[in-house]
């Protein structure tokens, strides 16, 4: 392994020490609709927000939405929705028909309309990604304006695996025409309540 | 070949250089958007570029933190020194677990490597799954641009792949047809992988995490559903701490595609429980390019492509026409001081007019460090005999301003009385599609003297 010669080259061709910078995290703030932003970015990237005043409804809106799916997953108790159960002993392979994933997300992002999905809450690491369409459930005092304050937040969680999701999938890989449903979720439903 | 020549052959094709002007220059207008919309813009610039300075000046300290760190997570952490030592580690993990089917997500770093020839010819089946990647894999080319790696495909060439490879049906190029046949096509490599390479846009130090950007979500099809996951990055991919992630992933997409973030972030820290995680932190000259002052900063790349996109030389040329793993401006300054006299050309693809430093995220002085190896390359380099007597006149009549201004009298002259057919002879290459413009009767000078005189 050459291990101790790149270090050693690293040492040796390095300029003087040049020290870490002090971040000003106040140029940052802006005075706004934290809410409407979000919902603002999450439609600019593909997304959908339903806004709800509790989670009593949630059943019943999201069977409005996807009146066809029929394997679902849901990995939040405030949903009955669920057909597949699923745990962490789960082959992410048996995973690769599911309709429809139901997940909590514990943090959203107005500046970019992305949401932070910990591992606990997805449970089997493939499913929002495999799934193929996806619904993020986050509370409306859990949007941040921008990702600085997210990363306060999450500061303290045990670090295993986690994602921002931001829209469904997508690409617009031949001749820069967008197509949304690459190779995740082909949609994505935010619901804020 | 020489970036101008095969800038030449690109633009033989005038229509699709035009669209590929033209999209380039549209994903530029909306990084501006993007980057106009938020508060602070100018100030994650800076503070990013800090952060990187920062991080070059420590990096021996941050890498072995970093690798005590992933190593406490239960992450396998290996070390290259080159392209050579990065493959072999590769194929010896993949051996270990009998792998020989692996799905790859964007790597520049593992183009760098020329991996993908390397297992192939190992017998293991590799297969880009970020749809332009596959495309290019598909067609046996390397990637054009390092964000948007098939920008230089039409869509009708896209029908004609994908019927010859995936056994589609001539849609006449429907982007949504041939997407839904990709994600049929690759879903099914997804499952069958043994094992799942990604790069890595940022690895942190104070955690030994890592994260891999994506749209598709191909890395994460890849890296969770396979046995094993192999991270390769370039070691200047660190960043101190896992708060400063939030003004590196404020920047890239942004200035990338003009989107707030990318589809999916994804945070790596610890392997499933019963799967593998490595990381092999890759040197393959950076050391080297650590230790050269004028270039340095250079390691600050963050792999956005703004500068790319922004580029009027690389829009117009195309990608390919670099001959380089990274095109475009940032490439014209990293490629030299891997192979001087391959890449002596590529500095002089530049109209040195600063745009590429104006939208890098990270502050890269890009158009100085294009003018600093071109005085490198002049003194290195042979060059074209015509130019370096063209460059010798020019500088002793430059030099002289007496014999400047009979030149220039007698050029004016010559160029209002000599037939156009004769002017716009072979060897003006200016002229090959071009007029010069028309000739006054003064120079600046006389015609300034003579504005002063009748004030």
């Amino acid at each position: 392994m050459s291990r101790e010669s790149i270090l050693k080259a690293v040492k040796a061709n390095k300029p003087e020490t040049l020290s870490l910078p002090d971040i000003d995290l106040s140029v940052f703030d802006e005075d706004i609709n934290l809410i409407e932003r979000f919902k603002e970015n999450i439609e600019f990237v593909g997304g959908r927000l339903l806004e709800l005043d509790g989670l009593a409804t949630l059943d019943e809106e999201i069977k409005t939405l996807y009146p066809e799916a029929k394997k679902i997953v849901s990995c939040m108790k405030e949903s009955a929705l669920g057909t597949v159960p699923v745990s962490k002993e789960t082959d992410p392979h048996t995973l690769e028909d599911i309709d429809l994933t139901i997940i909590k997300g514990n943090f959203a992002v107005a500046e970019n309309g992305a949401v932070w999905v910990s591992e606990d809450d997805m449970v089997v690491r493939a499913l929002p990604f495999i799934t193929n369409d996806l619904i993020l459930v986050v509370p409306k005092n859990a949007v941040n304006l921008h990702m600085h304050q997210i990363f306060d937040a999450i500061s303290e969680r045990e670090r295993t695996f986690g994602t921002f999701i931001s829209g469904p999938s997508k690409t617009a890989d031949i001749e820069q025409c967008l197509v949304v449903g690459a190779h995740g979720a082909i949609s994505l439903t935010v619901v804020l309540f | 070949m020489a970036h101008a020549e095969a800038a030449a052959k690109f633009n033989e094709n005038e229509a699709k250089v035009n669209w590929h002007d033209k999209a380039l220059w549209f994903v530029r207008q909306k990084r501006d958007k993007q980057a106009h919309k938020i508060q602070g813009w100018e100030q994650l610039r800076d503070y990013a570029s800090a952060l990187k300075a920062n991080v070059l000046s420590n990096l021996d300290n941050y890498l072995v933190q970093f690798e005590e760190n992933a190593k406490k997570n239960g992450v396998t952490v290996h070390w290259a020194a080159n392209a050579e030592e990065h493959n072999k580690i590769i194929h010896s993990i993949l051996q270990k677990h009998n792998a020989k089917k692996i799905v790859k997500s964007k790597s520049m770093l593992t183009e760098e490597c020329h991996l993908n020839p390397f297992l192939e010819a190992n017998d293991i089946e590799v297969i880009d799954t970020d749809l332009g990647e596959r495309i290019v894999q598909l067609a046996k080319e390397p990637p054009s641009h390092i964000v948007l790696p098939a920008i230089h495909k039409t869509k009708e060439e896209v029908d004609e792949l994908f019927q010859e490879h995936l056994g589609t049906k001539p849609s006449g190029g429907n982007p949504e047809y041939l997407t839904r046949e990709a994600r049929k096509h690759l879903r099914n490599k997804f499952l069958q992988a043994d094992a799942a390479i990604t790069g890595v846009n940022f690895a942190v130090a104070d955690t030994g995490g890592f994260v891999v950007c994506t749209n598709e979500g191909n890395a994460d099809m890849g890296a969770h559903l396979a046995k094993v996951h192999i991270a390769c990055m370039g070691m200047e991919k660190l960043i101190p701490q896992e708060k400063h992630l939030g003004i590196f992933l404020r920047l890239l997409a942004r200035s990338a595609t003009g989107q707030p973030i990318t589809t999916y972030s994804s945070y790596f820290n610890k392997p499933e429980e019963g799967k593998e995680m490595h990381i092999i932190i890759v040197d393959n000259g950076r050391t080297e390019q650590l230790s050269r002052e004028d270039f340095r900063r250079s390691l600050h790349c963050i792999r956005c492509g703004a500068c790319m996109n922004t580029c009027p030389i690389y829009r117009r040329s195309g990608g390919h026409s670099y001959d380089a793993t990274i095109p475009g401006p940032i490439g014209s300054i990293l490629s030299p001081g891997k192979d001087l006299t391959k890449h002596s050309s590529l500095p002089f693809a530049s109209t040195l007019c600063g745009s590429c430093s104006d939208v890098c995220p990270v502050k890269i002085n890009i158009h100085e460090q294009l003018y600093k190896w071109r005085q490198i390359i002049v003194k290195d380099v042979p060059q074209p005999t015509v130019k370096k007597n063209i460059m010798k006149a020019a500088g002793s009549i430059l030099a002289k301003p007496k014999t400047y201004d009979f030149v220039g009298k007698s050029t004016r002259f010559m160029l209002k009385h000599t037939p156009k057919s004769l002017i716009n002879s072979k060897i003006n290459t200016w002229g090959h599609a071009r007029d010069l413009p028309e000739v006054k009767g003064d120079n600046f000078e006389e015609w300034y003297k003579k504005r002063q005189k009748n004030e």
